[in-house]
């Protein structure tokens, strides 16, 4: 997912939890693992959001599939995920998750029957072709773009809105829609799955006002929405339900207030009153309500965390000439104190230390610790690699952002290197500034980078194609690191092109030991995000991915 | 003949400080480390996906170009890209924001109301509060009111705003439950509303101000008191009343009046942390937004429209000068 830092609308990743709770590896409502009520229908739920602004057009949405989005748009394929247990990609519009063939270059979707979208206008494989189509655009190009570069034939290709079609997306009927693609590709399914694939009525959705009255496909259509103020969703009295068991529909009305202050949203559902027993809070908990909930048992018991999964870590510059050497990068390995990180973030409940790449929660991680040194480290190691490597009074500058959580960190980094003989010259950030020195062009700046990162869809892929490939380097990409290795490459074209996902979980788990091996990155630990919800909302959980609630289940007591 | 010189210096004066404004806020962007089309570019950008928005955003022009650009738009309108998948933004066009899919117009016409809701309500009360405690503090110096009143106004000038928003907040929102907490509703919409949801911002924003307009009240009102006019007028046997309110008031309020022009010039423009606090969308969080998103268009925009207020207020004040002192 977005790094916070680069992304406009972002919710904060930095703001972690001080826990009340069982500390347990899954999410927690204050007391174990939640049950799943079945969904009562009705009532109108209130989202208090930080936010200012909704993308309400898909092609530009970053939202995951089952936050917003997900109660707005359907797709051909979406997320199934449970309090506990691994996230599936399943069916929603298709009838299954997709039938690849050639190799995994062809993909092939038939549609349901009996979805439609909100003004009544059935969904055809037109539909869904046509919104993909418009992503192309230069106007709407601001979305996760998963499929852009995987889809074959699109050079040169600005979209639909001059009569250009894409012969690579075939339509035969307008229930059956075929990906031609440029290579083999295993996550094709779970691309599909992401916001920019949802389907648009063809040839009614204007770049410039499409997003202001957006025809949806999912439970709610939108009534209205005001920048900064709100946008109120209604039951979309066309979606049907027997189409799609992973909704459950259940509030006839949602309200989403924009523009929240997050201390005020807190304590709000820390309140509990009237206005706020039918709410839940889109906002991580600031830290300093998450001390007030520890001390109030109904809001306690109200409050979810996730388990831990996004990654904090110190991108390390492979092309900084003061650390070309790989023993100089091990010892920033072995130098690192990661129990002083978990501190900084905000105590054991918040995070976890960190020694892989792929994160919990995804199929495929393979538990390992390329470089055990304890959770406090081991300067005395990382000053024998330094010597052995002929390097002396090394000074390295660390790029972070300046939010509070972000500098802590990085000051908890800063002594454990000092620990190892290591000077590090912080270099605090606005997120801009921050994004534009280590994705942009020049490798000049930083020696490590401070990050952190959330796949957008449960795949090993996102953990490490993003951050590692070397296609990723500059131009706004997100491989910090600039990691030029070409085992790495080919282990990630092969993962990729693996149809089959157990034997692809394998191939990226090479990987992530192979990006380990390079010492390109040191993980520094899991977070942990939580969220308060009012009495009562119901089936407000958080599975194992994403570290978000899962909106599209939620319903209010009836 | 020398109020019409009077007016046209004015004017251009007023011009040429929007166009340096407008000039240094595109200069000041530019040197910023941020590439808007980048941002734009969504998830997995390619370099010939990253120039294509760049051109399409019309950014791909030299510096100079795109503001010349930027001020043509405001008579002409623009377009950006070509064909049917284009963006048409009308004149006056103050730029269209990609992030919100809106044209700067749209926004500002959607959070001006807002803004001048808080700001000028707001004005109103911390200039007849903040004169008012100045005059009764000056007419009783040394007294237990004159402390009590300036006391209140030390916490005042002293307290950051976000805090006494947080605390009213607390106090009225949570604790007391007798005021809302956070949104806005539109006059239009309910004018009992509009004004319920802004009690707590006004008095925010009103307390601290109100705390400087009294401290400098109580001081321009004692120079006042001690002046020969004042005794003359005392001597000639006028009522109290009327020598504090018709006399020594009126040339205290000449710097008063000048202060409160600026203040609410430069307060139109945004009041960031009381709309932050209270969960307003107003000018200010438009701003502030389009800071943290490298919003060009919509920054130049609302920065070209604070510099009109502030221009524009700094020009009533000095009519508003001409009638309360005839000397000037």
């Amino acid at each position: 997912m977005r790094k916070h830092i680069l992304l406009p609308g972002a919710a904060a990743v930095a703001l972690t939890a001080l826990l009340a709770a069982c500390g347990g590896a899954n999410n927690t409502s204050g007391s174990g693992t939640p049950t799943i009520a079945p969904a009562d229908k009705g009532g109108t739920l209130t989202i208090l959001d930080s936010e200012t602004t909704l993308t309400l057009d898909p092609a530009q949405s970053w939202s995951l599939a089952v936050t917003s989005s997900g109660l707005l748009w359907r797709r051909l394929t979406t997320w199934k995920i449970a309090p506990t247990g691994a996230p599936e990609v399943v069916p929603d519009l298709a009838t299954s998750d997709g039938t690849p063939s050639d190799g995994g270059r062809v993909w092939t979707y038939h549609l349901k029957s009996g979805i439609y979208f909100s003004n009544g206008q059935p969904i055809t494989s037109y539909d869904v072709k046509y919104g993909i189509e418009r992503t192309y655009a230069p106007a709407l190009s601001g979305g996760l773009n998963y499929q852009k570069p995987l889809i074959a034939g699109t050079a040169g290709y600005t979209g639909p809105f001059s009569g250009k079609q894409l012969s690579s997306i075939v339509t035969p009927n307008s229930k059956t829609i075929i990906f031609h693609l440029n290579k083999p590709y295993g996550d094709w399914p779970w691309v599909v799955s992401t916001t920019s694939m949802a389907p648009v009525p063809e040839g009614k959705a204007p770049a410039a006002t499409f997003g202001d009255h957006p025809i949806t496909s999912g439970p709610y259509a939108v009534q209205s929405y005001t920048p900064g103020n709100s946008a109120i969703l209604v039951r979309n009295k066309y979606w049907n339900a027997a189409t799609d068991p992973n909704r459950s529909g259940g509030p006839d009305k949602i309200i989403w207030e924009l523009n929240q202050d997050p201390t005020v949203e807190a304590q709000t559902l820390i309140a509990d009153g009237p206005n706020a027993e039918n709410s839940f809070g889109a906002d991580f908990v600031p830290p300093a309500q998450l001390a007030q909930v520890e001390n109030d048992p109904s809001a306690k018991a109200r409050l979810v965390t996730s388990p831990a999964s996004p990654l904090e870590y110190v991108a390390v510059n492979m092309q900084s000439p003061k650390l070309k050497n790989l023993k100089v990068r091990e010892a920033l390995e072995y130098a690192i104190n990661r129990q002083s990180v978990v501190v900084a973030s905000g105590g054991p409940i918040a995070a976890e230390p960190a020694t892989t790449l792929i994160t919990p929660g995804i199929a495929g991680r393979e538990p390992y610790n390329l470089y055990p040194a304890g959770s406090a480290g081991e300067p005395a190691k990382a000053k024998t690699l330094l010597t052995q490597a002929g390097v002396h009074n090394l000074t390295i500058t660390l790029a972070t952002p300046n939010d509070p959580i972000s500098t802590a960190i990085s000051q908890a980094i800063q002594q454990a290197y000092s620990a190892a003989g290591i000077k590090v010259v912080i270099k605090s950030l606005s997120e801009n500034a921050w994004g534009a020195l280590v994705t942009g062009n020049s490798a000049s700046g930083y020696d490590l980078a401070l990050s952190s990162w959330q796949p957008d869809f449960p795949s090993a892929m996102d953990n490490i194609e993003p951050l590692f490939a070397s296609d990723m380097i500059g131009n706004g990409n997100y491989n910090v690191s600039r990691l030029d290795d070409p085992k790495v490459d080919a282990l990630i074209d092969r993962a990729e092109g693996t149809i089959n996902q157990a034997a692809a979980g394998k191939i990226w788990a090479q990987a992530d030991k192979a990006v380990m091996a390079d010492a390109a990155v040191v993980p520094l630990v899991y977070n942990r995000n939580s969220f308060l919800r009012g009495s009562n909302v119901q089936n407000f959980y958080i599975g194992e991915f994403p570290a978000y609630p899962v909106y599209t289940a939620v319903s209010l007591k009836q | 003949m020398k109020t019409m010189r009077f007016l046209l210096t004015k004017l251009a004066g007023m011009i040429a400080v929007l166009l340096l404004v407008s000039l240094a806020t595109y200069l000041i962007f530019y040197i910023l480390p941020a590439d808007p089309a980048r941002t734009e570019c969504g998830r997995l950008c390619t370099p010939s996906e990253l120039r294509a928005v760049r051109a399409f955003m019309g950014l791909a022009q030299p510096v100079w170009r795109q503001y010349l650009d930027f001020l043509a738009a405001i008579f002409a309108g623009r377009t950006y890209g070509t064909g049917p998948g284009s963006i048409v933004c009308s004149a006056p066009c103050l730029g269209y924001s990609f992030q919100q899919n809106r044209t700067v117009l749209s926004l500002i016409g959607q959070t001006l109301p807002v803004t001048a809701s808080i700001a000028l309500g707001a004005a109103a009360a911390w200039l007849v509060a903040g004169t008012a405690a100045g005059v009764i503090s000056a007419l009783r110096r040394g007294t237990a009111t004159d402390r009590v009143v300036m006391t209140t106004a030390i916490v005042g000038v002293s307290a950051p705003s976000y805090l006494v928003g947080l605390l009213a907040i607390l106090l009225f929102g949570f604790k007391l439950n007798i005021l809302p907490v956070s949104g806005y509703v539109s006059l239009l919409q309910s004018p009992a509303q509009w004004a319920f949801h802004l009690i707590l911002p006004w008095c925010t924003l009103a307390f601290i101000s109100a705390a400087i307009y009294g401290r400098l009240t109580r001081s321009q009102m004692l120079d006042a008191l001690g002046e020969d006019y004042v005794r003359t007028a005392r001597a000639k046997g006028l009522l109290e009343r009327r020598v504090v309110v018709r006399h020594a008031l009126r040339n205290v309020m000449i710097p008063i009046i000048t202060m409160f022009g600026l203040d609410v010039g430069a307060l139109l423009g945004g009041a960031v942390i009381t709309e932050k606090v209270y969960s307003m969308y107003g000018l200010g969080a438009l701003l502030i937004g389009a800071v943290q998103t490298t919003d060009l268009s919509t920054i130049s925009g609302v920065t070209l429209l604070a510099a009109v207020f502030v221009v524009v207020a700094n020009f009533l004040v000095d009519l508003t000068y001409k009638l309360l002192d005839p000397r000037v």
